[in-house]
């Protein structure tokens, strides 16, 4: 408790969520993000680096005596990708990453070319529609807000595109955004380093940040970064299905009810455990996400990597996952951040 | 005949006018911005239903009484009910489709925030996932914890707006609302650039939306002989649609329909609008769909008639969050229009 006032407080982190979320970082495309991310990292260790599309940063002294810890989330967010630009001077787009489709009419989204350019994702009008139709995957098209010959000059194939909707503040401490899945994760770990106030060398683990790129695609990023780092134990912190109306009440956690704590075939429970015991013992409200195998986050590439690691995931509960309007509790990020932080101190898992 | 053409003024005015949140019956905002713009040069009065007629004096009376007409209302979202869980449901006023609200932000009128949520796609099932959203499934979470909570901050018959912002480059503007503050910003130019030389009435009307409500009244109290209707109308020249389906191209100039399902147009207004177009040397299209309407189909059977045309501005993506047009035909749409309002003023109509 030391350095509790020179601490990150809850409103710092909210701004930290949001200056993440906002960055572009299209699953491939994460530069900007990364480089955001590392100089975040910077201030708490002079080792952080970008390797191969991930950002990768070392705490403390490495040795044959200390556990190596893994603290992972992703970097990147979905989006489109430009395939082709028609004579019009419209610009055809796939997906990238899991998107619904049924929210594309009219969505505000910028095209990440030369330079960054609007654009609005067409729509007929009613009368051209057909009934209750959801769009294609061979129907999306870009209408940029700029004129054919600035098109042709600055958009090129194979140029990223994200949705155009910036985090805003709701009530209760809650952030409404596009990027938010899985920037409010890399959040928690920078507030989690945080918090440790600048004592490495003396926790009972040695510890690398990674924020990984690509996991939207197959956590790709997770599978090369974690061969190098070749973690003993592995902390995935990622989202999950938060309950909001139309979702499965047994299917999803709640907001603002801490974090959601993985159990699976796949992780290993005496490390989900530890995080259950110590949340219990300390009264830090938490959640169980239980699932019946993999688990869908870089935990699965974790727990397979090299002779394997020990691994968990922890998740942050996200309202309206992939859509421009994912909703956080900033609460649950800053409760998930407490249970990293005590776990890197407490060195009970060996 | 050449006519001077203010951008810099009609740019300024669409951006602000744009900005402002003004759904059918609830005006208010854009009623005083109009009043604040144009009290001092128009002898100005407001309906009961909210409508501005604005008397402007002209160096010369005019042969025949015209009534320059735009709606100031906007489509928007109106809350319908709180939940327990704190989220609100919403209905769209005027003609906004549930998949324009899906997964984006709004601003409810008290200036807090909130999202229009969608479940997880990952929980669907492809048949969901195919299936287009109805306004009976959406709500605004605002991040309120619950019922209560929520009711501190809202209320029922809330009004709810699009936040997209305003954007303009080369040529091409993306915006909320430009049905109708296209038309408004063209009138307050009109007015601030002492554009006409005649007397004129200027009805900034209300409700358009709901069914051309405001026009109705005004048009009973402005008693003209003529009308001249300014809206921004649909224009489906995107990919996915061709030929005559385009209803109206941008970049081809302002619309001028000679009929849509409100209105059979005055024929000779029609034709006098394609000869001035030529006459100017700017461009001029008609839609090659019998869609939609306008307060033309109020204003038309006023009283004992109205001989009325309508200029309307191609907009793409009409009644979304963002709506586009192209610079030059809101250019030219104010040009044509001014044109015809002095050959209809002069009396040589």
């Amino acid at each position: 408790m030391e350095n509790e006032e020179n601490q990150m407080n809850r409103k710092e982190l909210a701004e930290l969520i949001i200056r993440i979320a906002d960055s572009e970082g299209v699953s491939g495309n994460e530069t900007n993000t990364a480089l955001l991310c590392k100089s975040e990292l910077l201030r708490y260790t002079d080792k952080a680096e970008i390797k191969n599309g991930n950002v990768i940063a070392h705490f403390g002294e490495r040795s044959d005596k200390k556990p190596h810890v893994l603290l992972d989330a992703h970097l990147d967010r979905v989006g489109m990708i430009v395939t082709s630009i028609t004579e019009e001077g419209f610009v055809k787009a796939d997906c990238i990453g899991g998107l619904d489709r049924r929210i594309f009419p009219a969505q505000r989204v910028m095209i990440h070319g030369r330079e960054n350019i609007e654009g609005v994702i067409c729509t007929l009008p009613p009368h051209l529609k057909k009934d209750s139709s959801v769009m294609e995957k061979d129907q999306i098209f870009i209408d940029p807000i700029s004129d054919r010959e600035t098109v042709s000059e600055k958009i090129s194939l194979g140029d990223f595109i994200s949705f155009d909707s910036p985090c805003t503040e709701l009530l209760n401490g809650r952030i409404c955004g596009a990027g938010l899945d899985d920037r409010c994760g890399i959040a928690a770990i920078i507030k989690a380093v945080d918090s440790l106030g600048g004592e490495y060398d003396s926790l009972p683990y040695s510890f690398t940040v990674m924020f990984s790129s690509q996991e939207e695609l197959g956590e790709r990023g997770a599978c090369i970064g974690a061969f190098d780092i070749d973690p003993d134990i592995s902390i995935a912190v990622d989202v999950s299905f938060a309950l909001c109306g139309g979702e499965d009440p047994k299917k999803c956690g709640e907001l603002a009810k801490g974090c959601m704590i993985g159990i699976a075939p796949s992780l290993d429970r005496g490390l989900s455990q530890w995080f259950i015991n110590h949340a219990k013992a300390n009264d830090i409200p938490y959640q169980l996400e239980v699932m019946n195998g993999t688990t869908g986050t870089n935990a699965d590439r974790f727990s397979v990597n090299k002779r394997g690691s020990k691994a968990v995931t922890l998740s942050i509960p996200l309202r309206y996952m992939h859509t421009p309007a994912e909703v956080i509790d900033t609460a649950d990020c800053e409760l998930t951040a407490e249970l990293i932080a005590a776990f890197l101190k407490a060195g009970d898992v060996k | 005949m050449s006519i001077k053409i203010n951008k810099e003024l009609l740019c300024e005015l669409l951006e602000k006018l744009c900005k402002i949140d003004g759904a059918s019956g609830q005006e208010d905002k854009v009623r005083k911005f109009i009043l604040d713009t144009i009290g001092d040069k128009c002898d100005c009065r407001v309906t009961p239903l909210g409508c501005v007629i604005a008397e402007y004096k002209g160096k010369k009376p005019a042969a025949k009484k015209l009534m320059i007409s735009a709606h100031m209302d906007e489509v928007g979202l109106i809350v319908t009910g709180i939940n327990a869980d704190g989220t609100l449901n919403i209905n769209c006023v005027g003609g906004v489709e549930a998949d324009a609200v899906i997964g984006r932000q709004v601003r409810l009128e008290s200036g807090i925030m909130g999202a229009v949520g969608s479940r997880a796609v990952h929980n669907m099932t492809e048949e969901q996932r195919k299936t287009a959203p109805k306004f009976d499934g959406l709500y605004i979470d605002i991040g309120a914890l619950d019922k209560a909570d929520a009711e501190k901050q809202v209320s029922l018959g809330d009004y709810a707006y699009f936040t997209c912002g305003y954007a303009q480059r080369d040529g091409i503007i993306r915006s909320k609302a430009i049905d109708d503050r296209a038309g408004c910003a063209i009138m307050l130019a009109m007015i601030l650039e002492n554009a006409l030389p005649y007397d004129c009435t200027f009805t900034f009307v209300t409700q358009e939306e709901i069914g051309l409500r405001g026009a109705r009244t005004a048009a009973f109290d402005a008693a003209p002989d003529f009308a001249l209707v300014l809206e921004a109308t649909t224009a489906a020249d995107i990919p996915l649609s061709e030929g005559d389906k385009r209803c109206c191209v941008l970049g081809e100039g302002p619309v001028v329909s000679y009929m849509d399902r409100s209105t059979l147009y005055d024929r000779e207004l029609y034709r006098l609008s394609v000869k001035l177009a030529e006459d100017m040397g700017i461009k001029r299209q008609t839609k090659t769909v019998i869609a939609g309407g306008n307060d033309s189909g109020a204003i038309h059977i006023s009283r004992g008639g109205v001989r009325t045309c309508a200029v309307s501005v191609p907009c793409r993506y009409l009644h979304t969050p963002c709506c586009v047009i192209n610079e030059e035909d809101y250019f030219d749409s104010y040009a044509l229009s001014l044109a015809m309002a002095v050959e209809i003023l002069s009396g040589r109509v």
